[in-house]
């Protein structure tokens, strides 16, 4: 790093959402995106303000069927664009996941520079590998301009194959179930504190005894979750 | 009423950030505003590099009133620096008046051509604003002119690998090897371009960094995951002889060996890491099957 602080960027702040988001019946092309999903690419992005991330979207529901992105695993803040860590952490989440019957189906991604959330070629290039191995991956970028209080919309961009290439989803295909909840979650995970409990895989490598399947927090948000509410 | 012991600790712990360049923003805001609201007479001198540090602090965490009262402070006491006008800049910047801000850099410039940190700040400005080939040009034209400044070098690479210019990055990479021989995470990285450059001779070569990175911290996780993906990759080629072949089993079974004892360390007596431990020890098990 510069001997200062190299570009000041937007600091993301919490949504205050007051808008519930309206839904459809199952169709064809849509995907659900899990409260406990969301909640952790966004910790995850808040974490890290002024570098780029990037982690792996996973379902457990069976392939075929509706399409839910039921969590997510934060991989990485720094240089995202490098083979070796990269290709470990897929290899290392890929044998989590046979272990707990969840497959990867997408990819996430936030860009240090606050005001271009367009894909990066190396988030093309790791979406165009899960795409290998799942025909219905997405790829999701995160707004980083839409990640401040009082923002009404999700703060995401998703992308699917269509004609070999990735092509932006309809908003409508993209269902985000109690979306008003699920903000008022990830604002109780900052006032509480456990925001912090998030690890990536990158910190993960920096200490080993810190776990990026984030079981400790997973726990607190589905405490979160209400009951009532079923699969949120 | 807080204790003078108390006032020097945080004091203390201010100087410890600021001398290993840690970017923990808010604990500076939290210690520091404190610090200078209520116990500024009882700092001395350090006061003025307290508000210069707590400045920049606030700026990382959007708090313009904070950085806005530090940077008055230091306008009264340091009337004509450049050193408060760059801290003025990076106000302007962190509120995204990039023009006005590159104003000021240039007054900084016109007044003294090498003052570095303006010229720092304004290709930070470029960066800020997406433009990484402007942003790597001036940077290069300023290494030329200040070949010895490491941080900039640093900075290069990370430009390169974004923009994924390996060959560039690597080079940058060997220059900061050269000067910092005894530095494991630039052997770290440098390992890691190769390996990414890919072919049998990139792969042989980021091996051996992998392994002098190792060398000089053997706790880097890191090197040792890389020296096994590499030795095991080498190991599965086609194209190398026996020997090679064999050297390189060797070297990844090892490095099985000490990432299996590293984790089980890492797992002992902690259960909410058992699934990070177990998914290790597949991928290091299906990746044998792989190599032999």
């Amino acid at each position: 790093m510069l001997e200062d602080d190299s570009g000041v960027t937007k600091k993301r702040t919490l949504p205050l959402s007051s808008l519930s988001v309206s839904f459809r019946s199952h169709e064809m092309g849509e995907v659900e995106l899990s409260c406990l999903a969301y909640a952790k690419m966004y910790l995850h992005a808040s974490q890290f303000p002024r570098c780029s991330v990037n982690g792996l979207l996973l379902s457990s529901s069976p392939a075929g069927g509706a399409v839910c992105i039921t969590d997510c695993v934060p991989l990485l803040h720094t240089h995202l664009s490098l083979a070796p860590i990269t290709q470990l952490a897929l290899t290392q989440v890929d044998a989590w996941c046979s272990q707990t019957h969840q497959r990867i189906m997408g990819y996430y991604q936030a860009n240090a520079c606050v005001s271009d959330s367009s894909p990066t070629p190396c988030a093309l290039k790791i979406a165009e590998k899960i795409f290998e191995q799942c025909n219905n991956a997405v790829l999701l970028m995160i707004d980083g301009e839409k990640m401040f209080p009082g923002c009404r919309v999700p703060p995401i961009v998703m992308y699917e194959r269509k004609d070999a290439r990735w092509a932006l989803k309809d908003k409508h295909t993209i269902m985000l179930r109690q979306w008003e909840e699920t903000c008022s979650i990830v604002n109780q995970l900052f006032s509480s504190g456990d925001q912090a409990l998030l690890v990536d895989f990158d910190s993960h490598l920096d200490d080993i005894t810190k776990d990026w399947t984030n079981q400790k927090l997973n726990a607190k948000i589905m405490e979160l979750v209400s009951p009532a509410n079923g699969n949120v | 009423m807080i204790n003078l012991s108390e006032v020097y600790k945080m004091r203390d712990k201010l100087r410890k950030w600021r001398e290993e360049n840690y970017r923990n923003s808010e604990q500076i805001v939290d210690v520091g505003e404190e610090l200078i609201n209520e116990h500024a007479s009882k700092l001395g001198d350090d006061v003025w590099i307290i508000y210069e540090q707590v400045m920049i602090a606030a700026l990382d965490c959007s708090r313009d009133d904070l950085a806005w009262s530090c940077l008055q402070e230091l306008k009264r006491q340091f009337p004509d620096s450049h050193r408060v006008k760059r801290l003025a800049g990076m106000r302007l910047e962190a509120l995204e008046r990039y023009e006005d801000a590159n104003k000021l850099y240039d007054s900084i410039l016109q007044d003294d051509p090498t003052n570095t940190a303006a010229r720092k700040r304004k290709i930070s400005i470029l960066q800020a604003q997406g433009k990484s080939s402007e942003a790597i040009r001036e940077l290069n034209e300023y290494l030329e002119q200040f070949v010895g400044d490491q941080e900039a070098w640093h900075e290069l690479s990370e430009l390169y690998i974004n923009e994924h210019d390996y060959a560039k990055a690597a080079f940058c990479l060997e220059e900061l090897m050269m000067t910092n021989p005894h530095n494991h995470l630039y052997c770290e990285q440098y390992a890691e371009v190769k390996y990414t450059q890919g072919g049998l001779e990139n792969l042989e070569l980021a091996r051996k960094y992998f392994a002098q990175a190792l060398k000089l911290n053997n706790r880097n996780m890191r090197a040792l995951f890389g020296l096994y993906m590499s030795a095991s990759h080498i190991a599965a080629s086609p194209k190398v002889s026996a020997k090679v072949k064999k050297d390189n089993v060797k070297y990844a079974a090892w490095a099985t060996s000490q990432i299996s004892r590293a984790y089980q360390m890492a797992g002992r007596g902690k259960k909410e890491n058992k699934c990070s431990v177990k998914a290790v020890e597949e991928m290091l098990e299906s990746m044998q099957i792989t190599m032999s």
